[in-house]
């Protein structure tokens, strides 16, 4: 399976204070990787740092086999849903926050309507009624799933994502797990949830900015 | 008819009115004297020498001279709206000037050369006053953009980054933060102008009915200023923001965290 995302050596400084310090590993096509370790031990600053919102100080990153740099990252976004602990909607409504990426040029082309909406709404255990409910007064767990709605809505590839079961129910976590038994989707996920950490197809653990375990979980 | 002058002892007589506001503060336990007389003498020096050289330039009447005095105008008033909007002059002392130039200039040669047109353009009798009241329109106008502009990105980065990493570009992604600064900083001046008259009678016009001028005069003056300042100010909002974006972000699109003065 070709590499899709591969760190290596890479070290991430946020003034002064080294935050990841000289990791590598590689995440390939239709895999499903989670990153796990104790509180600010760097988790969080990978997906960040892979989506250029930190600037790598040591080593590179390679997207696909390209080094992460201003002219690749447009791809690398384009290519990735990130759906952090506490997703921002950018909606009054559901359903506005759903369409809200095919207001932007390059999704303008492609608005789902009502019926593939309430489709991927299905899918991840939302009822259709949820989308004339106001975005502010949805749970998180709800705000989750539509965050995730949203990359799958846009045919997204490559999910990076930041403890999505945490606020799940069993049920909804189950229809989380069947959405990336999809072969075609790669994952990079940060998770505590023993749940999710055992359906992963490789744990990498990291303390104080460090991998010092890398395991593989054979689910054949 | 010619206006009264205000000889020294009645201006000494003005400036006793000034200790009913000082009175009023001292009653409700507010300790403003300090500042109260600083800014009282800041503002009659000031005066004073501007009366000074604004005297100088109108014997003078030289192109150049009153061109550098425009250049001093828009330096001044640059680096005071940095100042007030808290953000690092390094970064937006450029575009910030070249806006402000931009909409003050555009609109006074617009209302020296094609409406009001004096023998000669550079005349400093027109020039140099009606620069300064657009220019100080706009500055007021230029702090509130950026100020709200800068404070509602670093306010919402996460919805900033969640529209880029929905596949927004920058433009895209700043823009509902955009519209609201333009708005909030072009509402002053819609406000004005809609009261204008009613509410109050506007400085500019005042001033000219006690030069002198027919009340008419002054009328058309205060719409031809009004309607300047409200086209620099929007010109100059405008072309600010979107100039300063390059130097506030950096090549991946992310809001440089050192821009922005710490509060």
């Amino acid at each position: 399976m070709p590499a899709i995302i591969q760190f290596d050596q890479t070290t991430v400084s946020v003034r002064a204070k080294t935050i990841l310090s000289g990791i590598s590993f590689t995440v390939c096509a239709g895999e499903k990787a989670v990153l796990c370790g104790k509180s600010g031990s760097g988790k969080s600053t990978v997906l960040k740092t892979l989506l250029g919102l930190f600037a790598v100080t040591g080593g590179q990153i390679y997207f696909q086999g390209k080094p992460l740099d201003a002219t690749s990252l447009p791809a690398i976004r384009s290519h990735t849903a990130y759906i952090g602990q506490e997703p921002v909607l950018g909606a009054d409504t559901v359903r506005d926050a759903l369409l809200l990426p095919f207001q932007f040029k390059a999704h303008r082309d492609h608005k789902p309507t009502d019926a593939q909406l309430a489709a991927v709404l299905a899918k991840l255990q939302l009822p259709s009624a949820l989308l004339k409910q106001e975005s502010s007064r949805i749970s998180g767990g709800e705000k989750q799933r539509i965050a995730l709605a949203r990359g799958l809505l846009l045919g997204k590839k490559l999910y990076l994502l930041d403890e999505v079961t945490s606020a799940l129910d069993n049920e909804s976590k189950q229809a989380v797990f069947d959405v990336f038994a999809d072969p075609n989707l790669t994952v990079l996920s940060v998770a505590h949830d023993p749940d999710w950490i055992e359906r992963c197809d490789r744990v990498l653990e990291l303390e104080e900015g460090r991998l010092i375990r890398e395991e593989r979980h054979d689910h054949a | 008819m010619t206006t009264l002058d205000i000889a020294l002892p009645k201006m000494a007589v003005l400036y006793g009115l000034c200790f009913v506001p000082w009175l009023l503060l001292w009653l409700i336990g507010l300790r403003l004297s300090r500042d109260i007389a600083v800014s009282i003498l800041r503002m009659s020096v000031q005066l004073a020498l501007v009366g000074f050289y604004l005297k100088t330039l109108f014997s003078l009447n030289d192109p150049w001279l009153n061109g550098l005095w425009i250049l001093v105008m828009l330096t001044v008033a640059d680096l005071s709206i940095l100042q007030r909007a808290g953000l690092k002059v390094r970064y937006f002392v450029l575009p910030t000037f070249a806006a402000i130039a931009l909409g003050t200039l555009f609109a006074t040669f617009y209302l020296v050369v094609l409406v009001i047109q004096p023998t000669h353009y550079y005349d400093a009798r027109y020039i140099v006053p009606l620069a300064g009241m657009i220019l100080g329109n706009c500055l007021q106008g230029n702090v509130i953009a950026l100020e709200r502009f800068y404070s509602a990105l670093h306010k919402n980065e996460n919805e900033y980054l969640t529209f880029l990493l929905l596949g927004a570009t920058r433009w895209e992604a700043v823009r509902p933060y955009y519209r609201t600064a333009i708005k909030a900083a072009l509402s002053p001046t819609i406000a004005s102008m809609s009261t204008m008259g009613l509410v109050s009678l506007p400085g500019m016009m005042t001033g000219q009915i006690l030069g002198g001028s027919e009340p008419w005069l002054a009328v058309k003056y205060q719409i031809a200023i009004m309607v300047c300042i409200f086209t620099s100010t929007t010109l100059a909002c405008v072309v600010n923001l979107k100039l300063s974006l390059r130097a506030a972000f950096n090549d991946y699109d992310v809001l440089k965290d050192e821009v922005i003065k710490t509060r």
